[in-house]
């Protein structure tokens, strides 16, 4: 085990692994930048040290600043929480370079995984169902409509080059295929100097399903079951819940076993996420790894009773992974709602601020992860993430009542967040009955999804 | 957002020179810095699609990061105006830090070092006689290490370096803030420092002299 860990990152999840290392009996120093001097985890910190300005780009994303501090406070290894370096691969490098240890997958992991597509080819060709498309680039008009008949309609023209939905169209019909392509090359030229194109399968609406699964050094590897992550708002996940409502237990289990096999053969380690999308018949497609712990991680660990930051750290400093599959018993259901400080009226505006006061919510089955306290100030130059409220109940229903006596109950005064938007879910039907897709809150808009809510 | 799937080398050279530039610098360089410190090479060189990145340590000089010594004390971030004087934190609700960081530097330096960058802005901005005296503070978290200036009683102009702290390796100036005479040197040569930690303290200048 280490002797000390360096937490490079901030707010709720430094506190969640400084929890994570006293457990485990490791010291730990909190890398902070200016702008968190009085964050919590830089006070409830073994040490604390300042590693740079407010901008994350000369602080928590500065690979000397994290790799110096890790240094001069005599740590072994450093936790770099989620976002900011946690998936760089060459930040990884640089800390073996110094002899320290990155806790997540090895730098040659995390570069195999690295790019999107990529990780499609190599845990599809491990058996991983991914999203139906061409077979190659569209030579010509007769070569797509072929294509797109095979896959099905509708299809998305995408550009072999590029982002930022440039040359991208989703079409209906032959007729809508043969116009958008000519649209779509001439768009992908001009922006990337390179016109060609694939068709992939439209998924109309969808629901985002990821499977929790843990490998350690050894090639031992397990999962931890899946989450519902389909509550989103242009792609931000608000809401995650365990197990997902759309899966049958065969077709969770499946999916589980299928994702955890797909990558111990594919030389995948520490713990990780795959996501996928699945469609209304219940095909899922996956789409990316996390090669990180991830903000909902919360809710398995209510369902598992494993501490997945502890497991992390373990398997990172070289430890077998003592679970076997069996051990894995999903009890129950758990619910996170993300406390965000922002405005849910008006498109949920960011804020940041003074926390005149906090309360957070008790209870059987609450667990409340949020690094704020009376009198802190939010800066704002980073996200706006205030905390996280897991709600924990024998099943869903319970679930959903305790969740609604929680929100009630927590109290964060001086800034605006969206538990206007939590209370209104509690109260939708399709979110109740559980049927919602990624397009629930985007499809009729945030404030109209509220002034709904408000009328019922 | 801490969720999002940063940039890839992979995707950078197709969104466009913005892309590749800001992944080069933001990505790529602080990397390169850091392993180029590691070894005694004194060049490396990357190439990625069409972009190359050459960095080089000549003899005697010092790659700095971000900040530049002759930088005025200024922000890039907006909205960091008065940050360090933490505004409206109620008396009381600050509990006292248990992690300054004692353990590793002088415990004679005060750890109130973000007042060392606004106060010295605000000094330049005033001029005021009567504020705290002006310090210098540690550009980098890393090993302090005196220059020859950090004499007491020495006179010294803004800009003028006093020393530098070893960041893996590479020297990052310790810059005066203002012109002056050196005052006390507040933290030993080899000490590990935190960034804005107050390093050298300065004795402003006569009146006559500083304007």
């Amino acid at each position: 085990m280490f002797r000390k860990i360096l937490i490079a990152n901030r707010g709720e999840i430094a506190l969640r692994v400084l929890r994570a290392c006293r457990t485990l009996g490791v010291e730990a120093v909190v890398a902070y930048s200016e702008a968190d001097r009085d964050s919590l985890p830089a006070q409830l910190a073994d040490e604390a040290i300042c590693i740079g300005p407010a901008d994350a780009r000369r602080s928590y994303l500065s690979a000397p600043a994290v790799i110096s501090a890790a240094i001069v406070t005599g740590c072994d290894a450093i936790h770099p929480g989620y976002g900011f370096l946690s998936e760089d691969e060459s930040f990884a490098e640089v800390v073996r370079a110094h002899d320290l240890t990155f806790i997540g997958p090895p730098p040659e992991v995390l570069d195999r995984f690295a790019s999107k597509e990529g990780s499609r080819r190599l845990l599809g060709s491990h058996g991983l169902p991914t999203i139906p498309g061409s077979d190659s680039m569209i030579r010509d008009d007769d070569h797509a409509l072929q294509e797109a008949e095979r896959i099905g309609y509708p299809v998305l023209i995408k550009p072999s080059a590029g982002g930022g939905g440039k040359g991208m169209r989703m079409v209906r019909t032959t007729r809508e295929l043969q116009s958008a392509i000519r649209v779509c090359r001439s768009e992908a030229k001009a922006a990337f100097g390179d016109d060609s194109l694939y068709l992939e399968k439209w998924l109309e609406d969808n629901r985002h399903v990821e499977v929790q699964v843990a490998v350690d050094r050894f090639g031992h590897g397990i999962h931890l079951g899946e989450r519902d992550c389909s509550v989103q708002r242009r792609h931000q996940k608000i809401l995650e819940e365990a197990p997902s409502p759309a899966l049958s237990a065969t077709g969770r289990a499946e999916l589980a076993e299928r994702a955890v096999r797909a990558v111990v053969a594919a030389g995948y380690e520490n713990v990780g996420t795959l996501e996928f999308l699945v469609d209304a018949a219940g095909n899922a497609y996956f789409i990316e790894i996390n090669c990180r712990i991830q903000v909902e991680h919360p809710i398995t660990e209510m369902l598992t009773g494993v501490d997945l930051v502890a497991m992390q750290i373990r398997i990172a400093a070289g430890e077998r992974l003592e679970l076997r599959q069996s051990d894995i018993q999903l009890r129950g259901h758990a619910i996170e709602f993300r406390i965000n400080a922002e405005d849910p009226a008006h498109e949920f505006r960011p804020g940041a601020g003074l926390v005149e006061n906090y309360q957070a919510p008790g209870g059987p089955g609450i667990r409340m992860d949020s690094h704020l306290y009376p009198g802190y100030e939010v800066p704002p130059f980073y996200d706006s993430l205030l905390g996280k409220l897991i709600v924990w109940g024998p099943d869903r229903e319970t679930a959903i009542a305790r969740s609604r006596v929680a929100l009630d109950e927590l109290v964060v005064d001086g800034l605006t967040t969206n538990v206007e938007i939590h209370k209104a879910l509690l109260g939708n039907e399709t979110f109740l009955e559980g049927r919602m897709t990624t397009s629930l809150l985007d499809r009729v808009g945030s404030a109209a999804f509220l002034a709904a809510a408000a009328r019922t | 957002m801490p969720d999002a799937k940063r940039d890839r080398a992979g995707d950078a050279s197709r969104i466009g020179d913005h892309g590749a530039i800001q992944r080069l610098a933001d990505g790529l360089l602080p990397a390169l810095i850091a392993k180029l410190s590691t070894t005694h090479l004194g060049e490396l060189e990357v190439r990625e699609g069409d972009w190359r990145i050459r960095l080089r340590r000549p003899a005697g000089s010092e790659i700095r990061e971000g900040r530049r010594a002759t930088d005025r004390p200024s922000r890039t971030q907006p909205g960091h105006e008065g940050h360090g004087h933490p505004r409206g934190a109620p008396e009381g609700s600050r509990p006292g830090r248990v992690g300054t960081p004692t353990g590793y530097a002088d415990a004679s330096a005060p750890s109130s070092n973000g007042n060392g960058g606004s106060s010295r802005r605000d000094r330049d901005r005033s001029g005021l006689a009567g504020d705290p005296p002006p310090v210098a503070t540690s550009p980098a978290v890393g090993v302090f290490q005196p220059g020859p200036r950090a004499v007491t009683g020495t006179r010294i102009r803004s800009g003028d370096s006093l020393g530098v702290v070893d960041l893996l390796g590479v020297p990052q100036d310790v810059v005066a803030p203002v012109d002056g005479v050196v005052g006390s040197t507040l933290v030993e040569a080899g000490t590990a420092v935190e960034y804005g930690q107050e390093l050298v303290r300065i004795e402003l200048a006569a009146p006559a002299e500083s304007r």
